[in-house]
């Protein structure tokens, strides 16, 4: 017996949407400081926090604004801006802390405005530009904006952005 | 037998922690570390990396890595308290460990304080 037109198409029906198959896509929490958009991997964010009372911590480098405490957590907050470059955060009330974790360690950044998590195709994140500053060398990749007003979301790599934090405040 | 780890010093439930000023910052030490509070005579050193005090009238008198007597100069002492160790915080490893710093009192719904060692503070070199 003949199999049905139902049958046969279900004999070649994938397992799962074939658009998911054709556009892996990632995860990321987004968020800008300044005129730049970035993002984290959502797997390395723990949390986004209000801004609390900032303690300045003596003999560490400028990008390191302080240590705020947070659930009973002495947490060192970073001006990603001073460390990458590319000016400073301007601290208001609606600046928020974004929670990174990796490994063992645990970090907060400041951040201008939270835009949340966001699916991004993996087919859409281009490699960091060649020729760029020293800040290219903690980018995963970026992604075009959809409109030039936009700018570009830049997705940062977390552990190696950590290490580099750490060799920094080190090296002091 | 008695095992090695049973002569191992026991951590303290408490330890006190005098705590003191320079300009807006507010700082911790060890209190056993004091040996007195004094007026800020000519010996008395500031460490430009803890702050700049506005008049340094006190000094904190401790004992230096050598064994002799030093002084930081400081505006205010606040009191010595003893401080549970479960408000202590070590420094997070992504933090470093800044010279001098040895820690955090963490109190509940307050900004840490930085805990220092006072002849390791000291003996920063300069401009540190």
């Amino acid at each position: 017996m003949s199999p049905t037109p139902l049958q046969s198409a279900l004999a070649s029906a994938p397992d799962r949407a074939t658009q998911t198959l054709s556009r892996p896509e990632q995860e990321f929490f987004c968020f800008r400081i300044g005129s730049l958009k970035m993002a984290f991997a959502a797997s390395h964010v723990r949390e986004v926090v209000r801004f609390t009372p900032l303690t300045p911590l003596p003999r560490t480098p400028a990008f390191l604004l302080g240590v705020s405490g947070h659930r009973g957590e002495v947490l060192p907050v970073v001006d990603l801006l001073r460390f990458l470059g590319k000016g400073e955060a301007k601290i208001g009330p609606r600046s928020r802390l974004l929670i990174g974790i990796s490994g063992t360690y645990v970090c907060a950044f400041a951040a201008d405005q939270v835009a949340g998590l966001t699916r991004i195709a993996v087919a859409d994140i281009l490699p960091p530009p060649l020729g760029g500053d020293a800040s290219q060398e903690h980018l995963d990749g970026v992604v075009a904006a959809a409109n030039e007003k936009d700018g570009a979301l830049h997705l940062l790599n977390l552990p190696k952005l950590l290490q580099s934090i750490r060799a920094r405040v080190v090296v002091r | 037998m008695m095992d090695a780890g049973v002569h191992a010093t026991e951590a303290p439930a408490s330890v006190d922690v005098l705590f003191f000023r320079i300009g807006e910052a507010r700082y911790g030490a060890d209190a056993s570390q004091v040996l007195r509070i004094d007026r800020a005579g000519f010996q008395a050193k500031w460490v430009e990396a803890l702050g700049m005090p506005r008049e340094g009238g006190r000094a904190l008198v401790f004992h230096d890595a050598r064994g002799e007597e030093a002084q930081l100069c400081v505006d205010e002492v606040v009191g010595v308290r003893p401080v549970s160790v479960h408000q202590l915080r070590r420094v997070p490893p992504a933090a470093g460990q800044p010279r001098g710093v040895i820690g955090f009192w963490l109190d509940e719904g307050q900004a840490p304080v930085v805990l220092i060692d006072l002849p390791a503070s000291l003996d920063a070199p300069k401009g540190q």
